[in-house]
């Protein structure tokens, strides 16, 4: 049964020469779960946006939109709330009330149903996401996942026929997200649920979906399933680079039968492909010259009220100058704390603290803050405290043609009107004025594109070159795994294991990025998708199509 | 098995506001008194050893305002001594005190009060007022945290950017403001989202209802009813002129009449209905344990 039919769909923005969206068809069935994907800007929001009356941006559009055989803008207002279901991506701010359980009942109430009735889809609601256990309070106290879980399970309590999700896990976690998608997958496969979500990060989705649909330019450039996706894109595609790792691989290697998904695929591909009579990349390895310590953690002990519990249990490590170092971790196990005792905006009551070899203490007067140190914070918002980009780099007398990245085309935008993306560079250039020699960064690929993670990971060379010492707090293995000179992993409170990218994702057997855990029997120390590609061309295939060595 | 703090808001609100008007509007010496008894009874056995530190600083607050009076105010025909050329009187220091049983009865009940009505139940009062007010009301209490919890982060960014360029007093102020205007701008711009979240489900498409997470149960009913006839018959009394009391210039009317003495019991039993109804939860509590 057909729940949408899109056709011939235009839809330009006011004041804009360009159309955000353009000639685009298609359809969704009852039941389906589709991928929206496209680099930021691509009109995947917008798109989704059409979809929902309330939500339609104001612009200037043509074309149909026909929701079960009505066109969309003649449904009640009523039906196309309790029917379209939208979750959005901030998951602090679509929250309305002040209470879990009222939260839940906010559109229910909103559409005057019964207060009997509500309270049973509420109940009934609440158990299927197991909200129950925290159905009595305060939203404010929710952690990121549970607050898009509640969002979701807030207009599911709605029984809407289509559920429409804008980038839901872009500010969640890993784990958070896959529990998200996982809760998604249930909705779909129990409840057969129709669902349409726009993502960046495919990895736990794709393998789930019925279709992909990619966008590029207001333009619908792809529509099937997603092992058919390297027939109609070819080339270096940014959305190609956002695919899971298998597929990626399987791109680049251009592999010819149906694309590999998840791990077990990819790593079926890899074996039935190629040879392994070349079991290692030959390292290049740097001679280990003792170079300065640019931050030195030694014993450190830390925890926020006097009745708490240690966030921080004897922490100790040090980080050389001019290095990337990368600690990654799960939820709460005192990562961001660490980022702030080493910008002294918390202190330890036991261990020292040193920052190129001077106590935090001995830096008088703020100095710490001044061509030294800087903290780029999780929360990039909370950098902008002007109306523009160029008032904001004015104010800290940045100079942008300094900068290893070009953010001139932005001067005039509101900071909050910029991308996920651009406000991190923004906030990033507000930061490097300060010319800090040691950089500690929060999360800094939270919510970016594949487009944008590979322009950070450009900065971030750039900043080596200039010897800048880097110390990145992370969720993000892959990111880690590609541009960290070192990897640490914290656990409960200090560092459990540390080494080079290669050692340290080849030692960890869960913790490990999608292509260390495909390669492991056949290749040593491969855990990246480019060493990946290189190992296997040095193989060649089994077919002997082209053997290179 | 409904302990005090289980009834409906409404009730316990009822109950709160009958006590404290009539020990408000009589200021009889008993019916302080008996205000007294009550909120501490009902303070002591919701909180046990607890808040001993609260006891302490009623009594202290009890003594001053006690001694305050007859400091003042120098009325009264019994001069105890003479202080600074000032006669000190019985009557005034009487005055004080019944002043600041008084008074220390209401803030024991109003103590109570804030523990048992949380925002919740306060938002339970207003929507059964008014929904649409309640609901502004709760999205505004759930913006405080979420605004100081923002203004605490955009100030941690700030420092470790050096936004406080020196340790002096001038800078953190001006920085702060910039922190707060910051912090409105976030609002702002984030409202938008929340405004297009309440769209995106219904809002205003037509007339609200409002779910209730309280019941209104046959306790509730009895013990609603006990309050009003109780509260009723002290006012009758006081209507019925039993509660007129002097202490200036001589103590007088401490003997009300017939009307006057059951309106003391009903008030009485008023006063004590939730410490009866917390004391029957515990004892029946052990009862269960002991079955066990």
């Amino acid at each position: 049964m057909e729940i949408f039919r899109v056709e011939d769909l235009n839809f330009t923005y006011p004041d804009c020469s360009k159309n955000a969206v353009s000639d685009v068809n298609f359809s969704i069935n009852k039941g389906e779960f589709i991928v929206l994907c496209g680099s930021t800007g691509s009109g995947k929001s917008t798109l989704l946006r059409l979809l929902k009356p309330e939500l339609s941006p104001n612009g200037k559009g043509s074309g149909n939109i026909i929701f079960h055989d009505t066109p969309l803008s003649e449904c009640s207002g009523r039906q196309s709330a309790s029917s379209i279901g939208f979750v959005m991506q901030n998951p602090e701010q679509q929250i309305v009330t002040d209470k879990v359980w009222h939260e839940l009942a906010f559109g229910l109430e909103n559409l005057g149903v019964p207060v009997a009735e509500i309270s049973r889809k509420v109940a009934e609601t609440a158990s299927f996401f197991g909200i129950g256990k925290w159905y009595g309070q305060n939203t404010a106290d929710l952690s990121g996942g549970q607050k898009q879980l509640l969002n979701l399970a807030s207009v599911l309590v709605m029984s809407p026929e289509i559920i429409i999700l804008d980038e839901p896990t872009a500010q969640l976690d890993p784990i958070a997200a896959s529990e998200f998608i996982n809760a998604l997958k249930r909705l779909n496969e129990e409840l057969s649920l129709t669902v349409i979500i726009a993502e960046h990060r495919l990895e736990d989705v794709v393998p789930i979906c019925d279709r992909i649909m990619v966008m590029n330019g207001g333009k619908l450039i792809f529509n099937g399933e997603p092992r058919k996706i390297f027939t109609e894109i070819k080339g270096d595609s940014p959305v190609l680079r956002s695919l899971p790792a298998a597929a990626r691989l399987y791109g680049m290697t251009g592999g010819i039968d149906d694309c590999p998904l998840t791990v077990r695929e990819g790593r079926k591909y890899i074996e039935n492909t190629f040879k392994n009579d070349i079991t290692a990349l030959s390292v290049t390895s740097s001679d280990q010259v003792k170079k300065e310590t640019a931050l030195e953690f030694k014993n450190v002990r830390f925890r926020y009220s006097r009745d708490g519990e240690d966030i921080l249990r004897d922490l100790s490590f040090s980080v050389s100058t001019g290095e990337v170092f990368c600690i990654l971790g799960g939820n709460g196990c005192g990562k961001t704390t660490s980022l702030k005792l080493a910008s002294d905006l918390a202190t330890p009551y036991s261990g020292v603290i040193k920052v190129f070899g001077k106590k935090l203490k001995e830096y008088k007067n703020r100095s710490l803050y001044k061509e030294c140190l800087s903290l780029l914070p999780q929360d990039v918002q909370t950098v902008f405290l002007c109306d523009s980009v160029r008032e904001e780099l004015d104010k800290c007398r940045a100079d942008i043609s300094s900068l290893p990245f070009d953010i001139s085309d932005l001067l005039d935008m509101h900071p909050y009107d910029l991308s996920g993306g651009e406000q991190q560079a923004t906030a990033l250039a507000r930061i490097l004025a300060s010319k800090p020699k040691l950089l500690l960064m929060d999360e800094p690929t939270k919510g970016l594109d594949a487009d944008w993670k590979a322009k950070m990971k450009d900065i971030l060379e750039g900043l080596k070159e200039q010897n800048v010492t880097v110390v990145i707090v992370t969720h993000d293995i892959e990111f880690a795994a590609e541009c960290a000179d070192r990897c640490a992993m914290f656990f409960d409170g200090k560092i459990v294991s540390e080494g080079t990218p290669e050692e340290f994702f080849s030692a960890n057997s869960f913790y490990t990025t999608a292509v260390s855990r495909m390669t492991r029997d056949m290749y040593e120390n491969i855990v990246t998708v480019p060493q990946a590609v290189k190992i296997c061309s040095l193989n060649g295939r089994k077919d002997g199509e082209h053997d290179s060595h | 098995m409904v302990r005090f703090h289980d009834l409906n808001p409404a009730v316990i609100a009822i109950w709160f506001f009958a006590v404290t008007g009539t020990a408000m509007f009589c200021s009889y010496p008993v019916i302080c008194f008996l205000t007294l008894l009550g909120g501490v009874l009902l303070f002591a056995i919701r909180n046990g050893k607890k808040h001993l530190k609260t006891h302490l600083f009623f009594l202290i607050l009890y003594v001053i305002l006690t001694l305050a009076n007859p400091l003042i105010s120098h009325n009264g025909k019994t001069v105890l001594f003479v202080m600074n050329d000032n006669p000190v009187t019985l009557e005034a220091l009487l005055y004080g005190l019944n002043s600041a049983t008084m008074l220390t009865g209401v803030l024991y009940l109003f103590r109570s009060f804030t523990q048992i009505m949380t925002s919740e139940k306060l938002l339970y009062i207003t929507s059964v007022l008014s929904p649409k007010i309640s609901m502004v009301l709760s999205m505004a209490i759930r913006y405080v945290p979420l605004f100081s919890r923002q203004g605490q982060k955009v100030s941690d960014t700030q420092k470790a950017m050096g936004l406080y360029t020196d340790d002096n007093i001038v800078d953190d102020i001006t920085g702060r403001m910039r922190i707060f205007s910051s912090v409105s701008t976030w609002a702002l711009e984030n409202g938008i989202v929340t405004a297009d979240s309440m769209a995106a489900r219904g809002y205003g498409t037509g007339r609200r209802t409002a779910l209730k997470r309280f019941p209104f149960g046959r306790t509730d009913v009895v013990f609603l009813a006990l309050t009003i006839a109780f509260t009723g018959t002290v006012a009758l009394a006081a209507a019925h002129g039993s509660y007129i009391f002097d202490f200036y210039p001589s103590v007088s009317g401490i003997h009300p009449d017939l009307v006057g003495k059951a309106g003391l019991a009903a008030f009485f039993l008023l006063v004590i209905m939730p410490v009866i109804k917390e004391t029957e939860a515990i004892i029946r509590w052990r009862y269960l344990e002991s079955k066990i």
